[in-house]
């Protein structure tokens, strides 16, 4: 990363940055309307990282993707360093294309495969008018190949012909051309090998440190997420059910979902198979869903009061937001 | 016991503008009825490639399997005829793709295209095999209301769960699974898993199992081999491996993990780069980075040391040279 380009970022350490409220993305089905994001409300602070984790398909890459307005909001807001991104013209929403960026969780199809590895990378640095000569693009190109890992002789080379691993390092290296200040980084490193995985949250966790870097991070691995945030949002069919500090979520997390959802971590060791919270199989639509409790149908300790009405988030011990009726019992 | 799966010397390279990429250098691998083999090994290590030269779906021109055998009960894969393999993929063989759009029909709902398959492969009435799909939706964690929606409007873990319910449909006797799970929640990876093992047991269905998780691996493996830069390095049962790993690699893998008990600031990943597969080395593929390189490393290619039925690929664990080494 070029030090020289780095921007001041306004607000300090520790005041949010980003701040979400009451955001919804609803995609209109021949069914009715399927709620993926469904009133969900967070910050992040500057120079932070939250983690982001929850069922397949429970909303997570579509807040991602509202947050750099590459969907568009049903409802509710996402202030960015004081600027409402849902309501962006498209002047503004090209310069927040430059401060906020997207690391893709699908490294497949989120990259064009006629184009070569420096093309893919490159292409920012064009379209915003980063680079003012071919010698300077081909040296940027070639020094976020280096910094996220990518061997020189692959600068020509076509998607198809890698592994999935340096595809996805193409994503990052693309992602890291604009110098952003703020990445949503869907599942960037789960096809990758532990070590370049190693490789890939140590070199962001440095960016972070060297340039005030915020992120999103997406991931269904909860070693990797505890491991590099500082807060931790769980998700369950569009909703965030549990939000709180990583350390003490971690130990002892109280949604009965966040709860089978750390009981079921695998843990590469012998015999470590421990007491695992088994969850019923049954799954509720999220077109057009009830107000009630929408993960009471796997729920073991679901009763009469869950199907009722909808649990709120709220504040169940000092940090920790749980949206269950019955939280208390699990503090 | 008779091998459901004998792999024999088998050599796989993709030609590109003079550059020769060597995927599959020279490997070995068995594996017995209703085993589960986990395959872990690094990014481009070849993983994908060999599934895929089991199914003998190597792409040409590019792509080409120049040497070896792969035999899948007792049957002869690279000789087979069109039809054979069409019958053998899908029904006695299912693959679990890494990139859940290989296997899915962009204009077909996922109902219809796991009832086309059961329809296709086990005779079933239309009735019936949508009936199964719906069924096999479900034990993936898919209402059946879904069934009738088409795969963009799934996200990615609900993708590849339904491709899950694709290879399992048939009751495969052989399923390779490439990174199966890593698009899902722990909570439905262990439902799934538990699907797996339940065929397992009442089919003697037999796994490979690709995965870059160590801890799914420890969890549901038999046996596990790793693999580097087109080579199996190290083979032996989970008790052996996670017991004490010999390879240099594969240790280096263990110690690149984050740890869920402890709060490290910054992972330790294996120092050096990825092997160049279109420049091996003469020697051994990981001397480069490997903290116990010795002279003979550089000069030749390690053969497989059998270490109590524990096979490594190393010149630690040679007879001569090599002594008091062990690392
Ligand atoms: N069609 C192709 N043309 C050229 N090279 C290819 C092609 N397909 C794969 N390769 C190369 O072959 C090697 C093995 O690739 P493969 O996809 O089998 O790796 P892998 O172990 O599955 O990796 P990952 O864990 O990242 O999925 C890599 O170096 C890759 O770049
Ligand atoms: N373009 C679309 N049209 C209709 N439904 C959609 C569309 N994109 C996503 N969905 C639905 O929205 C919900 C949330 O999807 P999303 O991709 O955000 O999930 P996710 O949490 O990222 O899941 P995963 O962990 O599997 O990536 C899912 O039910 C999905 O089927
Ligand atoms: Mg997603
Ligand atoms: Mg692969």
């Amino acid at each position: 990363m070029s030090a020289k380009k780095e921007k001041t970022v306004r607000g300090a350490e520790g005041t949010p940055i980003l701040a979400v409220k009451n955001l919804k993305k609803y995609f209109h089905t021949a069914r009715g309307n399927l709620h993926a994001v469904d009133d969900i409300s967070f910050d992040i602070a500057k120079g932070k990282t939250l983690g982001m984790v929850g069922e397949s398909g429970c909303g997570k890459s579509t807040t991602g993707r509202l947050l750099v307005r590459l969907h568009e909001a049903t409802a509710g807001s996402i202030i960015y360093d004081g600027q409402e991104v849902t309501k962006a013209d498209p002047a503004a929403l090209k310069l927040l294309r430059t401060r906020m960026q997207m690391i893709f969780q699908d490294p497949y199809s989120s990259i064009n495969p006629r184009h070569t590895v420096a093309n893919i990378i490159g292409e920012p640095l064009k379209i915003h008018g980063k680079v003012k000569s071919t010698s300077e693009y081909e040296d940027r190109v070639k020094e976020l190949m280096d910094t996220v890992g990518l061997a020189q002789r692959l600068y020509d080379a076509y998607p198809h012909e890698l592994d999935g691993g340096r595809r996805q390092r193409i994503g990052i290296a693309r992602a890291l051309s604009l110098d952003p200040e703020f990445i949503v980084c869907d599942e960037p490193v789960s096809a990758l090998d532990v070590s370049i995985q190693a490789q890939i949250l140590n070199l962001l966790m440095d960016l972070q440190d060297k340039l005030g870097l915020t992120y999103l991070f997406i991931t269904h691995d909860l070693s990797v997420v505890k491991h590099i945030s500082d807060d931790i949002v769980i998700m369950y069919m569009g909703q965030i059910v549990e939000r709180g500090p990583t350390e003490p979520l971690f130990e002892k997390p109280i949604h009965p979902y966040g709860r089978a959802l750390l009981s079921a971590i695998p843990i590469p060791k012998l015999n470590s198979r421990k007491e695992r919270i088994i969850l019923k199989s049954e799954v509720s639509s999220p077109i057009d869903p009830k107000p009630v409790c929408r993960f009471a149908p796997r729920c073991i300790h679901a009763r009469a009061e869950c199907l009722a009405s909808d649990p709120a988030l709220r504040e169940v011990a000092p940090g920790r937001f749980v949206a269950c009726h019955f939280a208390e019992e699990f503090v | 016991m008779e091998k459901i799966l004998e792999i024999k010397d088998l050599e796989v390279r993709y030609y590109s503008d003079r550059k020769t990429v060597r995927a599959v250098n020279g490997l070995d691998l068995d594996l017995s009825p209703g085993k589960v083999l986990g395959l872990v090994g690094e990014t481009g290590a070849g993983k994908t490639t060999l599934a895929l030269s089991i199914l003998n779906m190597i792409r040409a021109p590019q792509g080409k399997i120049e040497a070896g055998s792969i035999s899948f009960a007792g049957k002869d894969v690279l000789s087979m005829s069109k039809h054979e393999l069409r019958d053998m993929r899908g029904k006695d063989v299912a693959m679990i793709f890494q990139d859940p759009m290989t296997a899915l029909n962009p204009v077909l709902s996922v109902g219809e295209q796991i009832a086309e398959t059961v329809l296709k492969h086990e005779g079933l009435t239309k009735d019936q095999a949508w009936k199964r799909a719906e069924e096999m939706l479900l034990t993936v964690g898919i209402p059946a209301e879904r069934s009738k929606d088409y795969p963009h409007q799934f996200s990615g873990g609900m993708k590849q769960r339904v491709v899950i319910a694709l290879a399992l449909a048939c009751n495969p006797k052989l399923l390779l699974a490439d990174e199966p799970t890593t698009a899902l929640d722990v909570t439905i990876q262990a439902q799934v898993l538990d699907l797996m093992r339940t065929l397992i047991r009442d089919n003697g269905t037999s796994v490979l199992f690709i995965t870059h998780s160590l801890g799914l691996v420890a969890e549901n493996c038999d046996e596990v081999a790793t693999m580097y830069a087109g080579e199996i390095v190290e083979y032996g049962t989970i008790d052996q491996v996670f017991g004490k790993a010999l390879h240099p690699y594969t240790q280096g893998l263990f110690g690149s993990l984050p740890d869920l008990s402890e709060a490290t600031k910054r992972l330790k990943p294996i120092p050096g780069l990825m092997p160049d597969p279109t420049a091996l080395p003469a020697g051994c593929f990981f001397e480069p980075r490997c903290p116990y390189a010795m002279e003979v490393c550089k000069a030749a290619h390690p053969k497989d040391i059998d270490v109590g039925g524990h096979l490594v690929k190393c010149h630690l664990f040679d007879k001569e040279g090599g002594a008091g080494r062990k690392a």
